[in-house]
């Protein structure tokens, strides 16, 4: 099987440059050893769904659980400890709470925004305030909101909406990127207006591509609110992963799923995806690291476990 | 000697690859013990967040407090017709009569689907999203006559009444006698029935598994809404807010 870097080198430098390469790792390697390994801390949440403070203490399943003043003491401590720490959410910010309905979702960006947010995608549910509630609140998110397959240019939305965006962190760039699920029967019409959604496999491939190629990204980052799983045709998290190649983690949301571990599962190029998702309402806080050393293969993956956060903090 | 081993390599890495010049790196996801962290009462807030949350709990929590209206006696939950039903399945009826400009004949709410009752006294907003969590909207159903039965079939197990129509329940458990707005129920006459109901129901939510075929129509109004601007509407016309069992489902 050739590797997206053997292929690259074959590509770009032929035969003689394979030699010129090999040297380069060789110093590459030898400057990792004085520096170490670059890491990263990526912190993820999804379907947070308004649920500012925890769940009351009689609220059933989820009582006592969640609240954003403990996510941001959480991340803070998080924070203090990691260098490189990136903190996403993949959707449905709004709705569920009477917070939503008093403020439309300000308190949540507010939120968000305080706890240094480097980016989100849009969920369904953050279109119940319609187009207009949602660009009212724009102004309040110091994040970007990154969605490749809704087309907004005929909306008042349009050109506040970015497909990717590429973050880099003492050198290493991890490109991420935004995925819809398809508005039509799931957000009443006037609520999206004119938002043209496009195939989310087809933009998810031409993205990748770009994050790989003149992007230069070391890891590439789905925020998904497709939804992990469904049984029918509809497209998921799950058929996305076996169908484009490039994408390194997909964090997932919609379905509200609980996942223990993330779960690898094979792109067309024979490669590795990781897809993961933390319930909702954060209840949890998803936490995922990476090392990056200057190699010229991909690594493997190392491990994948659950731990509760109570033990750990 | 390490260096001049390495200087040719490198020097030759420029000149071919000009701009290209960044060192590929590799990623491994090494994850800490815990992927998924929970949230729970062991973690401390961070106060700079709770002091932003404050003044919007404290004024939730005075809008909460506003009296939409006043119920003189409990509007409570109850087997078979129910009250507080009845009370929510009209108001549908009316806002999505009102919504869509059309007649709306036929309303359903279940009882499961209203969590709790109004206490006799003010009706507060806070009461509101009490009976009503959920963000339910409140849709349309043009539904034909063989799902208009299969309504009632559904409704004679439990006798529960459906707004805009009354019947009657044979010894075992079949609906008759199903008269909608005062007109007799016939099920081959070729026309739609609208049905005002939730969007959890419409699609197929408590088992009404037979409204699942049917597409609904959007009001793009929330049930909760409904309610509040309907006892909203009594307080303002200095009405009361009551409902109470008539006779839909006739024994």
């Amino acid at each position: 099987m050739t590797t997206r870097r053997d292929f690259l080198r074959q590509s770009l430098l032929g035969t003689a440059g394979l030699t010129v390469l090999g040297g380069l790792a060789t110093s590459a390697e030898a400057a990792t050893a004085a520096k170490g390994p670059v890491k990263l801390t990526i912190l993820h949440t999804n379907d947070m769904h308004s649920r500012i403070e925890p769940f009351p203490d009689n609220g059933g399943q989820w009582a006592g659980l969640g609240g954003m003043a403990r996510r941001a003491a959480l991340i803070k401590d998080i924070r203090s400890k990691e260098a490189n720490v990136l903190l996403l959410d993949s959707g449905d910010i709004f709705q569920g709470t009477p917070y939503f309905n008093f403020f439309g979702g300000e308190l949540e960006y507010k939120l968000m925004s305080q706890m240094s947010y480097d980016a989100s995608t849009l969920g369904n549910h953050d279109f119940d305030n319609g187009l207009e509630g949602l660009q009212r609140q724009l102004p309040n998110a110091t994040f970007p909101f990154l969605v490749a397959n809704y087309d907004f240019s005929k909306t008042p939305m349009a050109g506040k909406i970015a497909p990717y965006k590429v973050f880099e962190k003492q050198g290493i760039r991890i490109g991420v990127f935004g995925l819809g699920i398809e508005l039509a029967g799931l957000v009443a019409d006037k609520n999206f207006g004119a938002t043209v959604y496009l195939d989310p496999v087809a933009k998810a491939r031409e993205t990748a591509a770009q994050l790989r190629g003149p992007e230069k990204c070391d890891l590439v980052i789905c925020l998904s609110h497709l939804g992990y799983k469904y049984q029918n045709a509809k497209i998921d998290d799950c058929k996305l992963a076996a169908q484009v190649s490039g994408i390194d983690l997909i964090l997932g949301g919609h379905t509200h799923t609980f996942m223990d571990a993330p779960e690898p599962i094979a792109s067309p190029d024979g490669r590795s995806t990781l897809i993961n998702q933390v319930g909702w309402s954060g209840i949890n806080l998803g936490r995922l690291d990476y090392e990056f050393s200057p190699k010229t293969k991909r690594g493997g993956l190392a491990s994948a476990s659950v731990v509760p956060v109570t033990a750990a903090c | 000697m390490r260096l001049s081993r390495f200087r040719v390599p490198v020097l030759g890495l420029l000149t071919l690859l000009g701009s290209c010049q960044r060192v590929a790196y590799v990623s491994k996801a090494s994850f800490a013990p815990v992927t998924s962290q929970p949230v729970g009462k062991t973690q401390p807030e961070d106060p700079a967040v709770a002091a932003i949350i404050a003044p919007y709990h404290d004024k939730v929590t005075s809008q909460m407090q506003e009296v939409l209206g006043t119920a003189p006696v409990a509007l409570v939950k109850a087997a078979g017709e129910s009250p507080l039903s009845n009370f929510v399945a009209d108001l549908q009826r009316a806002r999505a009569s009102q919504v869509l400009g059309q007649p709306v004949p036929l309303g359903v709410m279940t009882n499961g689907g209203l969590r709790s009752g109004f206490a006799a006294g003010p009706v507060t907003l806070g009461s509101v999203f009490e009976l009503m969590p959920f963000e339910n909207e409140l849709v349309v159903l043009d539904a034909p006559g063989p799902v208009v039965q299969q309504l009632f079939e559904f409704a004679a197990k439990v006798k529960m009444a459906v707004s805009g129509a009354t019947y009657a329940v044979t010894f075992d458990g079949f609906p008759k006698d199903i008269r909608i707005g005062d007109q007799p129920f016939d099920i081959n006459q070729d026309r739609t029935w609208a049905i005002a109901i939730s969007d959890y129901l419409a699609g197929g939510g408590d088992n009404m598994v037979f409204f699942k075929t049917l597409t609904p129509r959007p009001t793009n109004v929330l049930l909760r809404t409904a309610i509040a601007d309907h006892i909203r509407a009594l307080t303002k016309s200095g009405q009361p807010v009551t409902a109470k069992v008539e006779g839909r489902v006739k024994q």
